[in-house]
C-alpha cells in the first residue's frame, strides 16, 4: 500500500492523545496492543501511511507510552477543551510542512491505512475550497477519522478561543464533504481490505477493549526470499500478524541484522513493531541485498 | 623487502617495439601507508605514470596490475589485485578487481604492482618473475577467448605461469572489453581495450619469492577467526544462492532496472530467479583461490555445458533487454565471456539500442527488447565491431548517442560513460547520489549505497541529509576494502570495520594503524581519484545522472511513484561535496592536495 502524497505538497498525521478515558478507567493510549501500545500502532501506522510529518498532541503533562521514531509531540495549551484544542494544536503544528492532514483519536486498534488514504485523497482531489472531509459511515459523523486542510488552523483556535468546542461549530463556518459508508466503500481498495469500516471502531470502554482484543490478528501474506527461502519456504504464506516481529515469528525467521523487510514492495524495515494490516503483503530479504 | 606485505616496488613494463623492459619504481612507507594497495595504489600510480591528458588507448597510457597487502596471507578473501588505467570507455579513471590465484602469482614475482606501457610491434604476451620480464610474440593467440588464450599460453609456456588475458573484444579496442584469468574478470570501464591497445593478448606472471608478514601467528588467528564467520548468516546469501538472489528480491521491491529503465519490475523475473534456476539447473559452487564464502553458482545449459551467473550479467542480459529465457541469458553471457566484454555494459547500450530502434532512432528492425537471438547477434556485431551496428554500440552508449543524436542522451543508461549497474536510482536514492559521484561512473562496487536504501533506516524514495551520509560512508568503505583488498562479500561479517581492518594490517604489515588512519586514507583515495579525473577533464557537471533519471518518475510495484527530480540530486550532490570538502564544483582545496602525495 502506497503512502499518501499529494501534488502540491505532504499529507500529515495527527493524533490525538488527550483526552480523559474516564470510561476506560485508564489511559486508553497506554493500552497494550499487540505488544505495544494503541497510541504507539495508530502513530506508527499512520507513519507508514502519510509522506509528511505525524504529530501526538497531547494535553499539559499528560505522560506518553513510547512512540515509534521520528513521530513528533506536542502539547496543547490548556487542558480540558476538548478534541477542537487537539484539533487546532495539531493543524498549527503541521501546516507548514503540509497542506491536509488525517486527524484520528487514539483509540482506534482497526484503522486501516486504506481510510486513511481514502480519506485523504478525497480531499486532496476535491475542490480547494473544501476544507474538510468528514466521514459520516457507521451511522455517525467521524471528526476524529477525517481530513483537515491545515489552513484552518487559525479558523479552529479562534473558535476554542471563543469558547466553540464543539467540531460541529467548525463545520458550520466552513465547507465539509461528507461521505457516507457507501460513497468511502466505491474505493475498491478500501472495499477490498476494510469491507466494514472497522478503521472507525473505537474503545472506550473496558467491555470494547476485550472485544477488540478477541479479534484475531489481520491475515497477511509473507514471503521470504533468497538465502531465506532456503528449506522450503518459497512461495507466498498467509498467516495472522499484527506486527512486524509477529509476521517474522509466523514463518520461522528472527528479525535481526541480517533480516530486512519490504512492506508492501515498498518501504524497507526492521522494527518490530511495524503495525500490520488486513492485505499486507511483507518480503524478508537477506539484510545484504546487494553486491 | 621491506616490513611485512610489501616488497616495497613496482615494476614498470615498457613494452614498446620487440622486447620489453622492466624498470622498477620505489615506493616507499607513506605511499604504501597513504594507498595500501588495490585500487588506491593504483590510482597513485596513475598519477605518478599517466601522462595528462594522454589517449586512453595511447601507447604513453598506462595499465597497472596491482597487489595489495593482505595477497599471498591465509585471510579469506585475500587473493584478489587490481587493474587501473585511464578508461577508454570514460576518459576518466577506472579500476576493476578480479579474484584468483594470477595476484598471488603477481605479487610473488617480488613486486606490488606491475605497470604496463607503451605498444609492442606486433600481437605478443608480457612474461614477468623474479628473474625479470620479457615480451615474446603470440601470433598464435588473435583471435582467441581469454580462456583459450590461457590454455594455450601454459601449453607454450609451461604450468607455472598464470595468465590474464583479453579476448577478441579486446584486441579489437572494444570500449568496454574486460581482462581475464581463471573466469574472473577486471570486468568494467574497458581495461581490455587498453591492454589490446598495447599489442598485448595476456600477461604472464610466475612466482618466484615469499612474502614476509611482521605477526605471522597474528595473521594465522586471524585467518582461522574471519574463515569461521565467513560461513556464518552474513554469506549465507551468497553461498546458497550467489550474487543472482538479488533479482527476485530487488523485483519484489520494485529496484530491477527493466528495458532500459523504463520500469522497474520484470514480469518475468521468476524465470530467471536463482530460486528457480538452483533447483532446477544448479550444478556447481565454486570458489575464487584463496575465499572461503564460495559464492559463484554453475548451472546447467540447455543443450550441454553450464555457465557461471552473476545478478548483474542476468539483470543487464535479461530483464534490461526484455529477454526472459534463462537460456537466452546464458547463451548471452556465455558469449560475453568469450568475447571478453563487460557484460553490464554490453547490455546496457544493446538495450539502449533496442529503445533507439524502438523509436526509429537506429535502423535495426531486428533488435527488439525481448528477442533473445537478437540479443545474440548484437553482442556478435560488437565483438567484431562490424561496420555500422558493431562499431557504434562498441564505443558504449554514451558515445554511441553522440553519433546518433536526437536526445538519445537523456536515455543511454550511463554515469561518466559507464553503463549503470542494476539498480534503479529512482527507488534507491542514497545509491543514485554513489552513482552520480563516484569516480568510476556507475558502479555499484565503488558506492555500495544501494546497502543503505534497503536498510530501513533511511526513506529510499526520499533523498536527503541522511542518503548523502550514507553514500559517503559506503564509499569510504570500500575505498579500504578495495585496496587492502577484501572481498565485499565479506562486509557483513564486520561489526567495526574499520577497527578490524586495522587490526588485519597491523598484523600484515607492523604497522601500528588504527581505525581513525584508516578512515583518513579511505577519505584520500576516494580524493585522490576524483583530483586525477579532475584533472583529466571532468566537471562538477559529469557528476550527473542520465536525463530519464531526473524527468520521469518511476511507478513502483506498490502504487507509490518514485520520483529523483534534478533539484533533489543537485541537493545531494551539493550536500556531498560540502561533506567531502570541496567546493561548489566538486574540486578540492588546494591544502588537502597536499596530502595526496601525487607531486614529484
Amino acid at each position: 500500500m502506497a503512502r499518501v502524497s499529494i501534488s502540491d505538497g505532504a499529507a500529515a498525521g495527527i493524533v490525538l492523545a488527550g483526552g480523559r478515558s474516564s470510561r476506560m478507567g485508564e489511559p486508553k493510549a497506554a493500552l497494550e496492543w499487540h505488544g505495544s501500545t494503541l497510541l504507539h500502532r495508530t502513530a506508527a501506522l499512520l507513519g507508514r501511511t502519510v509522506d509528511g510529518p505525524v504529530v501526538v498532541v497531547r494535553a499539559p503533562g499528560q505522560e506518553l507510552p513510547a512512540l515509534p521514531a521520528g513521530v513528533e509531540v506536542v502539547e496543547d495549551p490548556v487542558e480540558g477543551l476538548g478534541p477542537m484544542q487537539g484539533i487546532a494544536t495539531g493543524l498549527a503544528t503541521v501546516a507548514a510542512r503540509a497542506p491536509i492532514a488525517f486527524v484520528c483519536s487514539t483509540d482506534m486498534p482497526f484503522l486501516h491505512p486504506a481510510f486513511v488514504q481514502r480519506v485523504l485523497r478525497v480531499l486532496a482531489d476535491l475542490d480547494p475550497a473544501v476544507d474538510v472531509v468528514l466521514p459520516v459511515a457507521r451511522g455517525f459523523p467521524q471528526p476524529l477519522a477525517a481530513g483537515y486542510r491545515t489552513a484552518l488552523a487559525e479558523l479552529v483556535a479562534k473558535l476554542v478561543a471563543d469558547g466553540q468546542l464543539r467540531p460541529a461549530m467548525l463545520f458550520k463556518q466552513c465547507r465539509v464533504a461528507r461521505p457516507d459508508d457507501a460513497e468511502l466503500l466505491t474505493d475498491a481498495p478500501l472495499a477490498r481490505l476494510d469491507p466494514d469500516l472497522d478503521s472507525l471502531v473505537n474503545v472506550n470502554a473496558p467491555e470494547d477493549y476485550a472485544a477488540a482484543r478477541r479479534r484475531p490478528a489481520p491475515q497477511i501474506t509473507v514471503q521470504r526470499y533468497g538465502a531465506l527461502a532456503s528449506g522450503g519456504h518459497h512461495g507466498p504464506q498467509a498467516v495472522r500478524a499484527g506486527t512486524l516481529a509477529a509476521a517474522a515469528a509466523a514463518t520461522g525467521l528472527v528479525l535481526d541484522r541480517h533480516v530486512v523487510a519490504a512492506l508492501n514492495g515498498d518501504q524497507i524495515s526492521r522494527d518490530p513493531a511495524l503495525p500490520l494490516v488486513a492485505g499486507d503483503v511483507v518480503a524478508f530479504l537477506s539484510a545484504d541485498a546487494g553486491g | 623487502m621491506t616490513a611485512g606485505g610489501y616488497f616495497g616496488r613496482a615494476l614498470i613494463v615498457d613494452v614498446t617495439g620487440r622486447a620489453a623492459t622492466g624498470t622498477p619504481l620505489d615506493l616507499d612507507e607513506r605511499v604504501r601507508r597513504a594507498y595500501l594497495g588495490g585500487v588506491g595504489l593504483g590510482t597513485w600510480l596513475l598519477h605518478r605514470l599517466a601522462p595528462a591528458g594522454a589517449d586512453p588507448l595511447a601507447p604513453a597510457a598506462p595499465l597497472a596490475f596491482v597487489f595489495s597487502p593482505l595477497v599471498g596471507t591465509p585471510l579469506t578473501t585475500s587473493a584478489k589485485f587490481a587493474v587501473v588505467a585511464k578508461s577508454p570507455l570514460t576518459g576518466l579513471l577506472t579500476d576493476a578487481l578480479a579474484s584468483s590465484q594470477f595476484a598471488i602469482s603477481g605479487k610473488l614475482t617480488g613486486h606490488d604492482a606491475i605497470v604496463i606501457r607503451g605498444r609492442a610491434d606486433e600481437l605478443s604476451v608480457v612474461l614477468v618473475d623474479s628473474d625479470g620480464v620479457r615480451l615474446e610474440p603470440a601470433p598464435e593467440l588473435a583471435g582467441l577467448p581469454a580462456a583459450e588464450a590461457e590454455t594455450t599460453a601454459r601449453e607454450r609456456f609451461g604450468r607455472g605461469w598464470r595468465t590474464a588475458a583479453i579476448g577478441p573484444a579486446g584486441e579489437r579496442q572494444v570500449r568496454y572489453a574486460t581482462i581475464s584469468h581463471d573466469g574472473r574478470h577486471a570486468g568494467r570501464g574497458g581495461l581490455g581495450a587498453v591492454l589490446g591497445a598495447k599489442n598485448i593478448k595476456a600477461v604472464l606472471v610466475r612466482a618466484g619469492t615469499k612474502v614476509a608478514v611482521a605477526d605471522q601467528a597474528g595473521v594465522l588467528a586471524a585467518a582461522r577467526d574471519l574463515r569461521g564467520r565467513s560461513f556464518g548468516p552474513a554469506t549465507a546469501k551468497y553461498r546458497e544462492l550467489g550474487t543472482l538472489a538479488n533479482l527476485l528480491a530487488f523485483n519484489a521491491v520494485s529496484t530491477l532496472p527493466t528495458r532500459n529503465f523504463t520500469a522497474a519490475t520484470f514480469e518475468a523475473a521468476p524465470r530467471l530467479a536463482a530460486e528457480e534456476l538452483h533447483e532446477m539447473r544448479g550444478v556447481a559452487r565454486n570458489s575464487c583461490a584463496s575465499c572461503s564464502i564460495g559464492c559463484e553458482h554453475i548451472y546447467s545449459r540447455k543443450g550441454g555445458g553450464s555457465q557461471r551467473m552473476e545478478y548483474e550479467n542476468v539483470f543487464a542480459l535479461g530483464p534490461l533487454c526484455g529477454v526472459s529465457d534463462p537460456d537466452d541469458v546464458f547463451a548471452a553471457s556465455a558469449r560475453c565471456d568469450e568475447l571478453g566484454i563487460d557484460t553490464i555494459s554490453a547490455g546496457g547500450t544493446i538495450a539502449w539500442a533496442m529503445e533507439c530502434v524502438e523509436r526509429g532512432l537506429i535502423d535495426a528492425p531486428w533488435l527488439r527488447f525481448g528477442d533473445g537471438a537478437a540479443l545474440l547477434r548484437a553482442l556478435d556485431a560488437i565483438g567484431a565491431r562490424e561496420p555500422g551496428l558493431g562499431e557504434l554500440l562498441a564505443q558504449g552508449s554514451r558515445h554511441a548517442a553522440a553519433v546518433v543524436g536526437h536526445d538519445s542522451i537523456d536515455f543511454a543508461p550511463q554515469v561518466k560513460g559507464l553503463e549503470l549497474p542494476g539498480y534503479e536510482p529512482r527507488s534507491l536514492q542514497a545509491m543514485a547520489l554513489g552513482l552520480a559521484v563516484n569516480s568510476r561512473g556507475a558502479d555499484h562496487n565503488r558506492s555500495g549505497a544501494y546497502e543503505a536504501d534497503l536498510s530501513g533506516e533511511l526513506d529510499r524514495l526520499a533523498g536527503g541529509a541522511a542518503h548523502v551520509a550514507a553514500a559517503i560512508g559506503t564509499e569510504d568503505r570500500a575505498a579500504v576494502m578495495d585496496s587492502m583488498i577484501l572481498c565485499k562479500f565479506l562486509r557483513g561479517v564486520f561489526t567495526e570495520p574499520f577497527d578490524e581492518w586495522a587490526a588485519l594490517l597491523a598484523a600484515v604489515t607492523g604497522w601500528d594503524v588504527d581505525a581513525a588512519e584508516l578512515r583518513a586514507v579511505a577519505r584520500r583515495i576516494v580524493l585522490a581519484k576524483r583530483v586525477f579525473n579532475l584533472r583529466e577533464g571532468a566537471t562538477a557537471a559529469d557528476d550527473r545522472l542520465p536525463a530519464r533519471m531526473l524527468s520521469t518518475p518511476l511507478a513502483l510495484g506498490s502504487g507509490r511513484v518514485a520520483a529523483l527530480t534534478a533539484e533533489r540530486l543537485q541537493s545531494m550532490v551539493d550536500g556531498y561535496y560540502a561533506a567531502r570538502g570541496l567546493d561548489a564544483a566538486g574540486r578540492p582545496r588546494p591544502a588537502d592536495l597536499a596530502g595526496l602525495l601525487i607531486d614529484g
